[in-house]
């Protein structure tokens, strides 16, 4: 019980000061509502922002199917080129001049090259029109989201993979309509006059309300758990703020664990070490004050972002994992590093240098993220300090990676965590033995 | 019986001898005084008897237990009172006795109880709930030494707990210890103010570069100086030569110089002044105050060091 008393005394005086809280919680999420409302009143302002090209490589299986009477008409109308499939007009279209500004379109043979340019970062999302597209979806009954487009994506390119959706979302919607508009047509043509036009249009509007199944499910985004929250002011505000999140609960851990200096500056270690309490308790309530405290932190950052800025973090449970390993990296890097300090002095120089250089080095990600081409070595410096490991598992999170890839991201959080801890304690109970 | 027994306990840090060969015995329920200068050894001394330090040689008993081989056990025993004060200043005067009594292993209703009781000792009752930080010296000096006595300690260290405070509240800390006396506990106190370890002490021990040099009653320490006079002086301007020539005079046994105030020991007061101020108007040094007192615990530690026992 003494390590609670001891924890909850050490996060009593955190709250109580004014700069601590400010640091914690304030700078944060004012840095973020900076950038939320930058961003917002461009969009609102109708100037819109620049968004990255996104690159695409298209893949397109589709086939002709031979009983596709209909979609054969159709696609006369739609394309005007007399297109075999459903999938060259998709090809067609986001090749056109109409997207120029927003995609970078390539094809690839196949499957496999397709996902390879992904992986590679050569692309930013693979578009997989599969080989029964256009027969299924001439045929109803048949329509599945397996049987639907596949969308693979790198995780980080959250708002090159929202464009098209988005893109893909409105063609299938117009798809569809003229679905309806063909099928109506086939069945009066034969008696075109003004009331047949009439009726038409009624019979459109009627197919479409009685629509049974929405296009846009035959988009299947492969990687991806759930679709991405299309505001693309939250999109570039998201990043920012898990960047925020971690670089200030590296700082509220440094900054807490330097109370292990303080104390015994203070006299009040000493004191502690009079008493009938082992330093191992001692120091062990010391490290739960950290912990504890960076927690708070981070789950108030994450709930607050999402309730002022409506940023998806994505899966509760990725973010749960990944939220817990920041907090455990961020704990013990805190207590790694004033092991190495001998008075508090120090740490101000110590911390202001140790945390820049790291917390740099870990949003490199978030500033390259809107850059075209970066180049892979960029992303992997970023991954040499644990801030880059916390960055890409929020990154991953809210672009609802696997759950193997976030599984990866909080192991390695917690080897950092295991190491920092380890040291760390080791010098602290060395120093106060 | 003894409530500490120290055996020749030894501590160095670098070339510095802290503690050298220290040995005594405190008795169950007195009031017995470490009386030394800055540096002689007493916190020293302290923090190895509260088992913060080891030591490099020898072994001391509170209570019957070691302070090597049941640390623990002599924690449970002890209450604590550092030199310097060692609250949260962040907390409030509750607050801080709360916390501290849980680390002495109080709870519920006995920690409530004792908390109320600590405040009332030590007059604070009205101030609990503010923060310390915006306390008196003299206030945190007595939260400094509530939180020592909230587990209700057979033995309590105190480590100059009058240092940087008003008259006043050094006037209530003294009664306070004299009152711990009369509830039976043992106190061990520290200072380097004779006035207040002639005032409060049932015994005297006396250490100067980490050794002790004289132990006993006030009086038996008095009786070491025999019948000399302290005579204490002050010069203009400072002179080396006026002292090296005092150092001859027939009747002075001692002198030791500081900041131009000087410092004798004398046979006899009456028959030795009147050489002194003869030798200082030769000299052309012009004595400006003259204090004559009779054998105190400075007056003993001047005889036994040749130094005059000041900050």
């Amino acid at each position: 019980m003494k390590i609670i008393y001891i924890a909850i005394k050490d996060m009593t005086r955190s709250m109580r000061s004014t700069f601590a809280v400010l640091f914690m919680f304030g700078v944060p999420l004012l840095v973020t509502g900076m950038f939320y409302f930058m961003f917002g009143n461009i969009a609102a302002q109708g100037n819109g922002f620049d968004l990255p090209v996104a690159r695409i490589v298209i893949v397109n299986l589709d086939e002709k199917s031979p009983n596709m009477q209909l979609g054969a008409s159709m696609m006369g109308t739609l394309d005007g080129q007399n297109a075999d499939n459903l999938g060259e007009i998709i090809v067609r279209t986001l090749q056109s001049k109409q997207f120029a500004d927003l995609l970078k379109v390539t094809i690839a043979t196949d499957l496999a090259n397709a996902r390879n340019a992904v992986d590679k970062n050569v692309a930013d999302v693979a578009l997989i029109i599969p080989a029964d597209f256009s027969s299924r979806y001439f045929d109803q009954g048949s329509v599945s989201v397996q049987s639907g487009l596949e969308l693979y994506s790198n995780p980080e390119k959250t708002i090159e993979l929202a464009v098209l959706q988005s893109i893909m979302g409105q063609f299938m919607d117009a798809l569809s309509g003229a679905k309806i508009a063909a099928s109506v047509t086939a069945n009066h043509a034969s008696n075109l006059d003004y009331a047949v036009i009439g009726k038409v249009v009624q019979e459109y509007f009627a197919g479409a309300n009685q629509q049974s199944f929405n296009p846009r499910t035959l988009i299947n985004v492969k990687s991806v758990t759930k679709v991405a929250d299309p505001n693309p002011v939250a999109g570039i505000v998201g990043p920012i703020m898990a960047g925020m999140m971690v670089f200030y609960a590296f700082y509220t851990g440094m900054t807490t664990a330097e109370s292990i200096l303080r104390e015994d500056e203070e006299g009040t270690l000493s004191r502690l070490f009079t008493t009938p309490t082992s330093r191992t308790v001692i120091l062990a309530g010391k490290f739960l004050a950290v912990g504890l405290t960076v927690l708070v932190q981070v789950v108030v950052l994450i709930v607050a972002a999402w309730l002022i800025f409506k940023i998806q973090w994505g899966d509760p449970i990725a973010v749960m994992l990944i939220a817990l390993g920041t907090v455990l990296a961020a704990s013990s890097f805190g207590i790694f590093a004033n092991s190495l300090i001998k008075s508090t002095k120090q740490g101000g120089v110590i911390y202001g240098g140790v945390l820049t250089v790291t917390g740099m080095l870990g949003m490199i990600k978030i500033f390259t993220l809107q850059v075209p081409n970066t180049t892979p070595m960029m992303q992997t410096v970023s991954l040499l300090v644990p801030q880059g490991w916390a960055v890409n598992g929020f990154l991953q999170s809210a672009a609802a990676a696997s759950i193997t890839d976030t599984l990866v991201t909080v192991v390695v959080l917690l080897l950092w965590s295991i190491v920092f801890f380890s040291i760390g304690a080791w010098r602290f109970q060395r120093r106060f033995s | 019986m003894n409530a500490i027994e120290i055996n020749n306990l030894h501590k160095t840090f670098g070339d510095i001898k802290a503690v050298d060969g220290v040995s005594l015995n405190v008795q169950e329920g007195e009031i017995f005084s470490l009386l030394g200068p800055n540096g002689a050894g007493k916190t020293t001394t302290i923090s190895i008897l509260s088992t913060l330090l080891k030591p490099d040689n020898g072994d001391a008993l509170v209570l019957g237990h070691s302070i090597q081989n049941e640390p623990m056990k002599v924690k449970e025993a002890l209450g604590v009172v550092p030199q310097d004060i060692a609250l949260y200043e962040d907390l409030s005067a509750r607050e801080n006795l709360y916390f501290w009594g849980r680390m002495y292993g109080l709870r519920g209703a006995q920690l409530k109880q004792r908390v109320s009781e600590i405040l009332d000792i030590i007059g604070l009752s009205d101030r609990q709930n503010g923060r310390v930080g915006k306390f008196s010296g003299g206030m945190k000096r007595r939260v400094n030494i509530g939180v020592a006595l909230l587990h209700k300690p057979k033995v309590i260290y105190m480590d100059e707990p009058t240092v940087g405070i008003d008259p006043q509240s050094r006037r209530s800390i003294l009664d306070s210890v004299v009152a711990l006396k009369d509830q039976g506990m043992t106190v061990l106190y520290t200072t380097h103010y004779m006035e207040e370890a002639q005032e409060l002490s049932d015994h005297i021990a006396i250490m100067d570069n980490g050794k002790l040099i004289a132990n006993g009653t006030h009086d038996e320490l008095v009786k070491l100086v025999g019948q000399l006079d302290r005579i204490t002086l002050t010069i203009n301007p400072e002179s080396k030569q006026i002292v090296d020539i005092w150092k001859l005079t027939p009747g002075v046994q001692t002198i030791s110089a500081e900041d131009g105030i000087l410092t004798l020991l004398v046979d006899d007061s009456n028959r030795v002044l009147p050489r002194l101020f003869e030798t200082a108007s030769v000299n052309g040094v012009r004595i400006t105050s003259v204090e004559i007192q009779v054998p105190n615990l400075e007056t003993v530690f001047l005889h036994l060091t040749g130094r005059a026992l000041r900050d």
